[in-house]
């Protein structure tokens, strides 16, 4: 008995909702990175889904799945990097305290300290 | 479907390039950390070059590897533009990172060379792996690039931003194609065109998903509407050459994608979308306009006219898509490049000689600073707000007919008004210029030979292309965009 590819979709469009959800609500650098690794591997889900049980299925979405998982790691890379630049500068990794580029600059600031 | 009987070739100017980005990358490590070496920026201004004929050599017969890599006019034009583009922010780096210690000199013209190459890449692909592959390359390359002054707190956390949202926006683009990519089996996007009638009829409602969701990733990365929120961010903390890289080469590149991936797949139902495009355009018009009445900073500024120069572009695609909107569409990419490299290099030469603020009040008293520079900056404000004589204005011209020639007097009627709103602000910006008195200790410019360069460049193209259009659109007409 196969499993219905409509389960996997629906997994797919939880995990990217809740990868959304983390990017815009958490404070936390590394969080947020990891919340966007969360979408891409959701839609790596679709992709190999498809692939296997979908209604055309054929190995052209493992293929794109591996480029994703590449571009995932880059991305990933480059964002850490970044966040160890930013880190360096600010001594914090938290999201609410950087916004010193915000038009309301001032504000933010005073608040949380 | 045959990858063996791929003619390669077509592939030339991308392959040279990649391999002499590689050679200025290897130069660099080879030469130390920390030199200054403008012979690494001359080389990769040449590697532009180099390429940019081999794309005039090799490109216009036309034809395709595949059915992922098409070689079209369409692909030429834009590669050109993007090639120009990328070389003369090079020009205009060069002297700025001169003046800046804290940019490490080679990486940074090796990455502006990947990201020219992933530009190309993205033009011309049809296939939605070699599309992405594209995208990545350029996002990568440019959220290093905004964040190059790692010791600089404003440019770090530019870059913190731009990687987040610039994330985000691919998981969507992603997880539009992965629908795409499950209804019709394949990722190429004239086996996908061919299904999509059929297809949209069957799945309504994933096709509007996938839609959305790869219109919403894209309009990312030009910036429309309600996903601009980075963009003056990044605009304001990245280094100013880096700011003229994103508000240009990046931002058409993901313009070419758009109309390569609407009209090739999603044609067929243009009638579902063209209307929600037409909205976007609208509403970016609106909001980029507005907001850049506000703003006391002139990279904010530019990045709120920006937001509103997409939507501009937005109204051609929206309207109808054929031959003729695309050549109204690249007509005003070129103007816009011209222009706005011309402004950035302006704004990247008076910041550097006021202690790398970027207030408007730097510009104060420019005129008598450096009258070349305040009259140059004058008409590229100008062209941007569509005055006639200059290049911005046939190109908006163009733009409004054919929305009143397609049935979209709205839409027109938004753009004319909201590009006389726009005089405004520009307006501002050359007050300061003419108008206001120098501040008492601002001394007189001088100005560098790359800046010197990039404004004349730029200057004559926006002039002629404002007095002889014809030069351009006679040449563009006689194009057949897409094969």
């Amino acid at each position: 008995m196969t499993v219905p590819i409509s389960y996997f979709l629906v997994l797919a469009a939880v995990l990217f909702c809740i990868g959304l959800y983390g990017v815009l609500t958490r404070r936390h650098l590394v969080i947020v990175l990891a919340s966007i690794e969360l979408m891409l591997n959701s839609v790596n889900i679709n992709l190999v889904a498809f692939s296997a049980i979908g209604p055309y299925a054929d190995i052209t979405g493992q293929v794109f799945s591996l480029f994703v998982i590449t571009v995932a790691a880059a991305e990933a890379a480059v964002g850490l990097a970044i966040l160890i630049a930013l880190y360096r500068n600010r001594d914090s990794i938290d999201v609410i305290k950087h916004d010193l580029l915000g038009t309301d600059k001032e504000k933010s600031v005073s608040t949380l300290q | 479907m045959l990858a063996f009987e791929a003619t390669w070739s077509l592939m030339t100017p991308e392959i040279v390039l990649g391999a002499l980005a590689m050679l200025v990358f290897t130069i660099d490590f080879m030469t130390g950390i920390h030199e200054k070496k403008p012979f690494i920026g001359r080389l990769s201004i040449f590697s532009l070059l180099v390429t940019a004929v081999l794309v005039l050599v090799m490109n216009p017969q036309g034809g395709q590897i595949g059915d992922t890599f098409l070689v079209d006019p369409f692909a030429m034009v834009f590669k050109l533009i993007i090639l120009v583009g990328v070389a003369l922010v090079i020009m205009m780096s060069m002297n700025y990172l001169d003046r800046n210690e804290d940019i490490y000199q080679g990486e940074y013209y090796s990455i502006l060379l990947f990201t020219a190459l992933g530009a190309m890449i993205m033009v011309s692909s049809a296939d939605l792996i070699t599309l992405f592959i594209g995208l990545e390359i350029v996002s990568i390359s440019s959220y290093a690039l905004a964040g190059f002054k790692k010791h600089n707190i404003d440019s770090t956390e530019a870059s913190i931003k731009y990687i987040v949202l610039g994330g985000t926006a691919s998981a969507f683009i992603l997880f539009g194609m992965s629908y795409l990519y499950g209804l019709t089996g394949t990722t190429s996007l004239y086996e996908i065109g061919a299904a999509m009638p059929e297809l949209f009829a069957d799945y309504t409602v994933m096709i509007m998903i996938s839609l959305l969701f790869m219109l919403g990733g894209f309009g990312f990365k030009v910036s429309m509407v309600p996903f601009h929120m980075w963009a003056p961010d990044v605009y304001y903390g990245a280094p100013t050459p880096v700011t003229a890289f994103l508000a240009t080469v990046s931002k058409l590149a993901a313009f070419g994608i758009i109309i390569r991936v609407f009209t090739l797949g999603f044609e067929s139902i243009y009638a579902e979308w063209a209307f929600i495009v037409a909205t976007i355009a609208a509403i970016t018009m609106i909001v980029g306009n507005f907001i850049a009445l506000t703003q006391q900073d002139v990279k904010r500024l530019m990045a709120y006219s920006g937001i509103a120069q997409a939507g501009y572009i937005l109204v051609p695609i929206a309207t109808v898509l054929n031959n003729f909107s695309i050549t109204v569409i690249i007509f005003y990419s070129v103007a816009y490049i011209m222009m706005t490299l011309g402004a950035f290099s302006i704004i990247t030469l008076v910041s550097e000689q006021s202690g790398r603020k970027t207030g408007m009040d730097t510009f104060a008293g420019l005129y008598q600073r450096s009258p070349y520079m305040a009259v140059a900056m004058a008409i590229f404000l100008l062209s941007l707000a569509g005055l006639p004589f200059t290049a911005g204005f046939i190109g908006k011209a163009n733009i409004f007919l054919l929305a009143i020639n397609g049935n979209m007097l709205w839409l027109a009627i938004i753009m004319i008004v909201t590009s006389i709103i726009s005089f405004y602000y520009y307006f501002g910006v050359i007050k300061q210029m003419f108008m206001a008195e120098p501040k008492p200790n601002a001394e007189e410019i001088k100005v560098p030979g790359g800046i010197q360069a990039v404004v004349t460049v730029t200057l004559a193209g926006t002039v002629l292309l404002g007095i002889l259009p014809n030069l351009l659109l006679d040449l563009f007409t006689g194009f057949n965009w897409m094969i």
